[in-house]
């Protein structure tokens, strides 16, 4: 019986380490070529006739020569620094904004009861419905076209702010629900206006949540990539996602640039989503768990 | 105060504000009529100018062009340059710096495109014997400056393009300024109102009679004074396109004279014959002045008729809003809003930024989508007046009713990969190969780490949930990387053992290969993550007992696990199904569509005809149905949740 089961846990671990391999070595392989200190996307460069052993060497996501050149010249020679800047302004704006807007929200449909309520919190649910597409060409036209702000932070934030507020707002909402209500009804009786109530009271009650929420709108405008490259058409304009395409598509293929500049943009990301990601998947599966 | 002085109140209140919401939008509703006409008209002139210039010009030779269109350019101060274009030839341009005629430049590409688009344009028509596509192209980035295209013919065939600038802030021709409106006449609604207030309150009557009475009055007296201003609106509208149609008939005459004093009258100035210069966008004549340059009294009526249709239904509308208001208020309906607002006061002000944030960049662009699938608007003509951009179901018809899927020819089956349905395949085959990976992979690794007293449980776990982790947009150029033809790792490893490198954008199935194998690559942990969570909650002693009982693995697995993981997995299926559906970055990062758009999904080819295509209205049509799909499927959605909650 013993036997048996070590052998099912060494089929096990086969299984396990092949989809590994799989699954970082991707992750590997732009670490080993933004280390490369080259611009080409093959690691090496291999002879005429290569041997089985030469192209092995050639897959392994190693650097034929280690060297930090691609992240010191991403940001001396090429633009991206201006680019993480346009990304990190746009992302905190998009937050501070968007925290206020479904705090407010939130805390109203959680603790009023008042006409509209359940249509305004379903107009929330709904409106995660209509595709990005359909959605584009208005908001293209409303912000670029009709209101000038193509090419500046306050279009894209705008813009990112609103369309997380549904997400944050049911976040938050679930939260401000767990705040016991005696809470407030004592510092009415104190005569709190509400204001001070939420000021001073729900909001540190719920600071937890409220970065989550921080967190989440963060992420929305950091990682956006196709509100951005329509609204931003001038190159020192250019987000991060939009800069790092820049350099692999279209007409140049400067995969060193793009290695180095996605380990920079990628590494809050990553770390921030490996430490968050139980909160994550509770909110996602909440529903169905019974 | 008893219930009749608390009706009577609340009429003259509901009155009033319904009058002013209804002449307000009303009055809104005639301006936007007006600057419509405004834009139309300039328009109108400059096509007219252009098309003359054109017909002038169709059948001479080149030094004969070249002199004709400076003579005519000289004679009217309106009009501040002309060139023509044929093939790639620079014709004839009244800018001395053009030094025409001479070859194309290079920075002059666009000027070909355009030709060769007008060219197309005029094909389509005569090939399908439909006006579908406007041969005339108008551009007016700034007010009054108007850049007008149109074709110009040598021999009956299509010769080249004509482009003119035209002028339109200085005088008319006919001198008065047709759009200067007389001012409103407000003294009957006002008199009608007083006298409804007046025969109000002189009334004595039963209380149960005065109800009724009241209420019918302010109704009547609300769609008297209603429907008497758009009357004298629209009758003032009227007038204003007369006149604007008498102005284009004397610029007609002005402009015909100079051609017949030089010669260049190419048409006949009879009664009888159609009038050439006046066309729509489609190069058809729109009929209102005859060759002579008289106006017909009838024709002007029925374009009217035509024209006002559309305003006409949306200013029922209005009144019919209008009527709505002013009931709210006589059944109590506004009393009560007005109450609910002011109870909550709190509660709307702490909503109020996010709903009208939600409101203006969320619904009204949603709105505004839809309205715009209706039009034919595109990045060259959105400065057209609506009501000419307007064109119904066309957009949908076009989407939906194109069925030519393939072609038979001799060498077999041609797919048309721009059709509808053929992206719509690809969509669902993506949609389904996707979820079917992640899922089965999902599985696979959940079931491998939640076994018992396995090792590096933890390490494993934090690896394989790391392709979550990568902004998606990164992963797909990274793919995109990995897949590259020549240096690309993939390729690598295929000719590692001994087989050939394969041009992966090149064929339909690798290329769909390459999409799949990207988001299966970055969808699958969180499956994993989803069903490892739910296998974790089922309870051990279940397995136990079941063994105890005599069933085998597999027996265990049909009965307990996957029933148990059934209320997680729909769920999970069923939101993963939507973000495929709509997962944008990978086919546009990755393969881009290759090759030949055969591997687009619905929406990276909506996105493609707005941005690449500019036809912003077809892509907004296209999303529209996109959002069709998504809600019969979200209502598909519910109806199977449902069905699974009940087991």
């Amino acid at each position: 019986m013993a036997d048996i089961k070590t052998r099912n846990h060494v089929w096990l671990h086969v299984v396990l380490i092949s989809f590994t391999v799989l699954a970082i070595y991707p992750v590997l392989w732009v670490l080993a070529l933004s280390f490369s200190g080259q611009q080409s996307v093959g690691l090496i460069d291999l002879p005429k006739d290569p041997s089985f052993l030469e192209r092995f060497r050639g897959i392994l996501p190693v650097p034929a020569h280690w060297s930090v050149k691609n992240f010191t010249e991403v940001w001396t020679e090429q633009d991206f620094g201006r680019w993480m800047w346009n990304s990190l302004v746009v992302s905190l704006m998009t937050t501070a904004l968007g925290v206020f807007l479904a705090c407010t929200a939130a805390y109203a449909f959680s603790r009023f009861r008042f006409p509209g309520r359940n249509v305004g919190m379903l107009m929330f649910l709904i409106s995660q419905m209509f595709p990005g597409t359909l959605m584009l060409i208005p908001l293209f036209i409303i912000i670029v076209k009709w209101m000038g702000l193509g090419n500046t932070y306050v279009g894209l934030v705008i813009v990112y702010a609103t369309t997380a507020i549904p997400f944050c707002v049911w976040m938050l909402k679930g939260y401000f629900d767990t705040i016991p209500y005696d809470i407030e009804e004592s510092a009415i009786i104190d005569g709190a206006s509400r204001l001070t109530i939420f000021l001073r009271i729900i909001l540190p009650l719920a600071k937890p949540a409220i970065a989550i929420t921080a967190l989440f709108s963060f992420m929305t405008a950091w990682n956006e990539f196709i509100l951005a490259s329509i609204f931003m058409e001038s190159e020192a304009n250019y987000t991060a996602p939009v800069g790092l395409r820049f350099f692999v598509g279209g007409f140049t293929s400067q995969w060193g640039y793009f290695a180095a500049g996605s380990v920079i943009v990628s590494l809050p990301v990553v770390a921030l989503f490996l430490q968050l990601q139980k909160y994550l998947i509770s909110g996602l599966t909440a529903g169905s768990v019974k | 105060m008893n219930f009749a002085e608390h009706l009577k109140r609340s009429a003259v209140l509901g009155l009033a504000i319904s009058i002013l919401i209804t002449l307000a939008l009303s009055t809104w509703m005639f301006r936007a009529e007006e600057s419509d006409l405004r834009l139309q008209h300039r328009q109108r002139l400059a096509v007219m100018h252009a098309n003359a210039l054109a017909l002038a010009v169709a059948n001479t030779n080149v030094e004969e062009t070249g002199k004709r269109v400076s003579d005519i350019q000289k004679l009217d101060p309106r009009i501040e340059s002309v060139i023509i274009v044929g093939g790639m030839q620079l014709v004839a341009s009244t800018r001395a710096e053009d030094a025409a005629p001479r070859q194309l430049g290079r920075e002059e590409k666009a000027l070909f495109d355009l030709s060769d688009q007008i060219r197309t344009a005029r094909e389509t028509n005569r090939g399908e014997d439909v006006v579908r596509k406007k041969t005339v192209q108008i551009e007016e980035k700034t007010i009054g400056h108007i850049v007008v295209t149109v074709p110009y013919l040598s021999d009956g065939q299509f010769a080249g393009i004509l482009q003119m600038k035209f002028n339109t802030t200085g005088p008319d021709v006919s001198g008065a300024d047709i759009f200067s409106p007389a001012p409103d006449s407000y003294t009957l609604p006002a008199l009608l109102f007083l006298a409804a207030l007046l025969a109000g309150s002189l009334f004595r009557m039963s209380t149960e009679r005065k109800v009724d009475f009241t209420k019918l009055l302010a109704l009547g007296v609300f769609l008297l004074i209603a429907l008497f201003f758009q009357q004298q609106r629209l009758e003032r509208l009227e007038r204003t396109v007369t006149q604007a149609n008498q102005a284009i008939a004397a610029n007609y005459l002005a402009a015909a004279q100079q051609y017949d004093r030089l010669g260049y009258l190419a048409l006949p100035r009879d009664n009888s014959s159609v009038n050439l210069w006046d066309t729509d966008h489609y190069q058809r004549p729109l009929g209102l002045i005859a060759a002579d340059g008289s106006v017909s009294a009838k024709t002007q009526a029925a374009y009217f008729d035509k024209r006002s249709g559309f305003l006409k239904r949306i200013l029922g509308a209005i009144d019919l809003l209008g009527a709505a208001v002013l009931l709210m208020f006589l059944y109590g309906y506004a009393a009560r809003t007005f109450a609910a607002l002011k109870e909550h006061a709190d509660a709307y002000t702490y909503v109020a930024p996010a709903m009208i944030g939600m409101l203006v960049l969320v619904f009204f662009p949603f709105a505004y989508g839809i309205t715009l699938s209706f039009t034919d608007t595109t990045l060259f003509n959105e400065f057209l007046p609506f009501q000419d951009r307007l064109i119904g179901w066309a957009n949908f018809k076009a989407i939906l009713g194109d069925v030519n899927l393939y072609e038979r020819t001799a060498g077999g089956i041609i797919w048309n990969y721009q059709n509808f349905y053929w992206t719509l395949l690809v969509t669902v085959a993506w949609t389904i190969s996707n979820v079917t990976i992640g899922v089965t992979v999902g599985f696979l690794l959940a079931m491998a780490l939640n076994t018992e007293g396995l090792r590096g449980k933890a390490i494993y776990r934090v690896l394989l949930i790391l392709p979550w982790a990568i902004p998606n947009y990164i992963t797909a150029l990274v793919w995109r990387g990995m897949f590259h033809p020549q240096f690309g790792v993939i390729n690598q490893v295929l000719q590692m053992f001994g087989m050939q490198p394969v041009a992966w954008f090149d064929g339909v199935f690798s290329s769909f290969f390459t999409g799949v194998a990207t988001n299966g690559w970055l969808s699958f942990p969180f499956m994993m993550v989803v069903i490892l969570g739910a296998l974790q909650s089922i309870p051990k002693d279940m397995y136990e007992a079941a063994e105890v009982e005599g069933a085998d693995r597999w027996q265990r697995l049909r009965y307990i696990t996957l029933p148990l993981l059934r209320p997680t997995l729909i769920p999970a299926i069923v939101l993963s199904v939507v973000w495929t559906f709509n997962m944008f970055n990978i086919i546009f990062l990755v393969s881009g569509g290759e090759p030949g758009g055969a591997n687009e999904i619905l929406i990276t080819k909506a996105y493609k005809i707005a941005f690449e295509n500019y036809q912003y209205a077809y892509a907004a049509a296209y999303s529209t149905v996109i959002f069709m799909i998504l809600l019969v499927y979200g209502i598909f959605q519910t109806r199977i949740t449902k069905a699974t909650e009940s087991f």
